[in-house]
């Protein structure tokens, strides 16, 4: 059961005029520009990209701070229960009240600091999760994502099927899928026609919200 | 799934980190001086002589009775709220549960626990799929579903989704009543060896 060409989008991609026969042959298909965009009224729930958690940061930090303020909160007590402060603390208070700000160190941990929170803050502003490329809206409530690297399995075992492919390799960036292919028989051309139609159908059978532009080579495989 | 909390919390420590960093690098590289901006006046560190906390600084308010209960509770109220922090990025938060029918006579709950296991089951029945793993979240009245799903070789994700749509989701939307269930969906694909089919 075949899905037919999504509505709104064009199917599949142009192949590149018939290119030399020896050598590496590239066909493109061009990106077809965005479809599955916001339809109204879905608010957060459009097809857009699927947000992290942010686990990972937020354990680190939410550790950071927990293990700061009870070290302080520990040895400020002690001290208010008459026992004698702890020596890191006042050597602490005694760097703190002599180092001037134009000390190397001072400034070397300003820097790190005002790098760390910036990266905190790109870290909370952003979605995260790249390795996900998003996929169309079927229906409003449903939100779907592909990892990168099943697209480019499946896109790999596809490309493989067509006769006189004998190994493929395939990267699927966010934007971009490049298939590089080596042939042992048959014309390159005939191969590589093969391949972009190939590509054609397995490309919107991935259905992913942004189409990806698609490049091909296709090269004669070095004899075994 | 967006965790506002946790976005929140770690945009604040960001800009509190960027704020003192940059307080410190404008004063100690004296650039009030050198690119001529004048600092507004209560501002601390104005030049690269002062220090970064000086004696009198901080035993200030020492002779004030509400300092060190202060200080205490506020380093008290921070830990805590770290603490809890970090406990919920490992809490699991499924199963939660699903208000199914609610009357007089009472309400009928669904365990979350059963309904991921019967959305599992069912998505790992579809065609092209070889695994499938299903996590209820949100309250009981509205319930979301975050699923993993494991594809086959030959599969096609977009056809994948649609049937597990029309036919998983709207089975658990029809067989609960509720007609709003939000769904995340991750597709993945184990890695394996190149394989010529002929």
């Amino acid at each position: 059961m075949r899905r037919g060409p999504p509505p709104g989008g064009r199917a599949g991609g142009r192949v590149g005029g018939p290119g030399r026969a020896r050598g590496p042959c590239r066909g493109r298909t061009a990106a077809l520009g965005r479809h599955g965009a916001r339809r109204a009224g879905e608010g957060d729930m459009t097809g857009g990209r699927l947000w992290s958690a942010r686990r990972v940061p937020s354990a680190l930090t939410a550790c950071a701070v927990l293990a700061l303020a009870g070290t302080f909160l520990y040895d400020i007590t002690a001290v208010r229960a008459g026992h004698p402060a702890m020596s890191w603390r006042t050597a602490l208070a005694r760097q703190l009240a002599t180092r001037p700000l134009h000390d190397p160190w001072v400034l070397t941990g300003a820097t790190l600091a005002a790098l760390l929170g910036l990266w905190l803050v790109i870290l909370a502003l952003t979605p995260g999760l790249r390795s996900l490329l998003p996929m169309r809206p079927v229906a409003p409530p449903v939100r779907a994502a592909l990892a990168r690297t099943a697209a480019a399995l499946l896109v790999r075992d596809r490309v493989l099927e067509v006769s006189g492919v004998r190994s493929a390799r395939v990267t699927v960036s966010r934007r971009a899928i490049r298939v590089r292919a080596d042939s042992h028989f048959r014309e390159l051309d005939d191969v590589r026609q093969d391949v972009d139609a190939a590509l054609r159908e397995t490309v919107r059978g991935l259905g992913l919200a942004r189409r990806p532009a698609v490049s091909v080579t296709v090269r004669r495989a070095a004899r075994r | 799934m967006r965790t506002p909390v946790n976005r929140t919390l770690l945009c604040l420590a960001g800009l509190v980190l960027l704020a003192v960093g940059c307080a410190v690098l404008i004063g100690g590289l004296d650039l009030p001086r050198r690119w001529g901006f004048a600092l507004p006046s209560w501002w601390s560190y104005r030049g690269p002589h002062d220090v970064l906390l000086d004696v009198r600084a901080r035993t200030r308010y020492r002779k004030e009775g509400w300092w060190w209960p202060a200080v205490i509770g506020g380093l008290a109220v921070l830990a805590v709220a770290a603490l809890f922090w970090l406990l919920a990025q490992f809490r699991h938060r499924g199963p939660g549960r699903m208000l199914v029918h609610s009357g007089e006579d009472g309400d009928v709950v669904l365990r979350g626990r059963a309904m991921e296991q019967a959305l599992a089951a069912d998505a790992a029945e579809l065609p092209g799929v070889l695994g499938a793993d299903a996590l209820l979240t949100g309250g009981r009245t509205r319930p979301r579903v975050e699923m993993r799903m494991l594809l086959d070789r030959f599969a096609g994700p977009a056809e994948v989704v649609s049937e597990l749509d029309g036919r998983v989701l709207a089975e658990a939307r029809t067989s609960t009543g509720v007609d709003w269930l939000p769904a995340e969906v991750r597709l993945q694909a184990e890695r394996h060896r190149a394989r010529r089919v002929r």
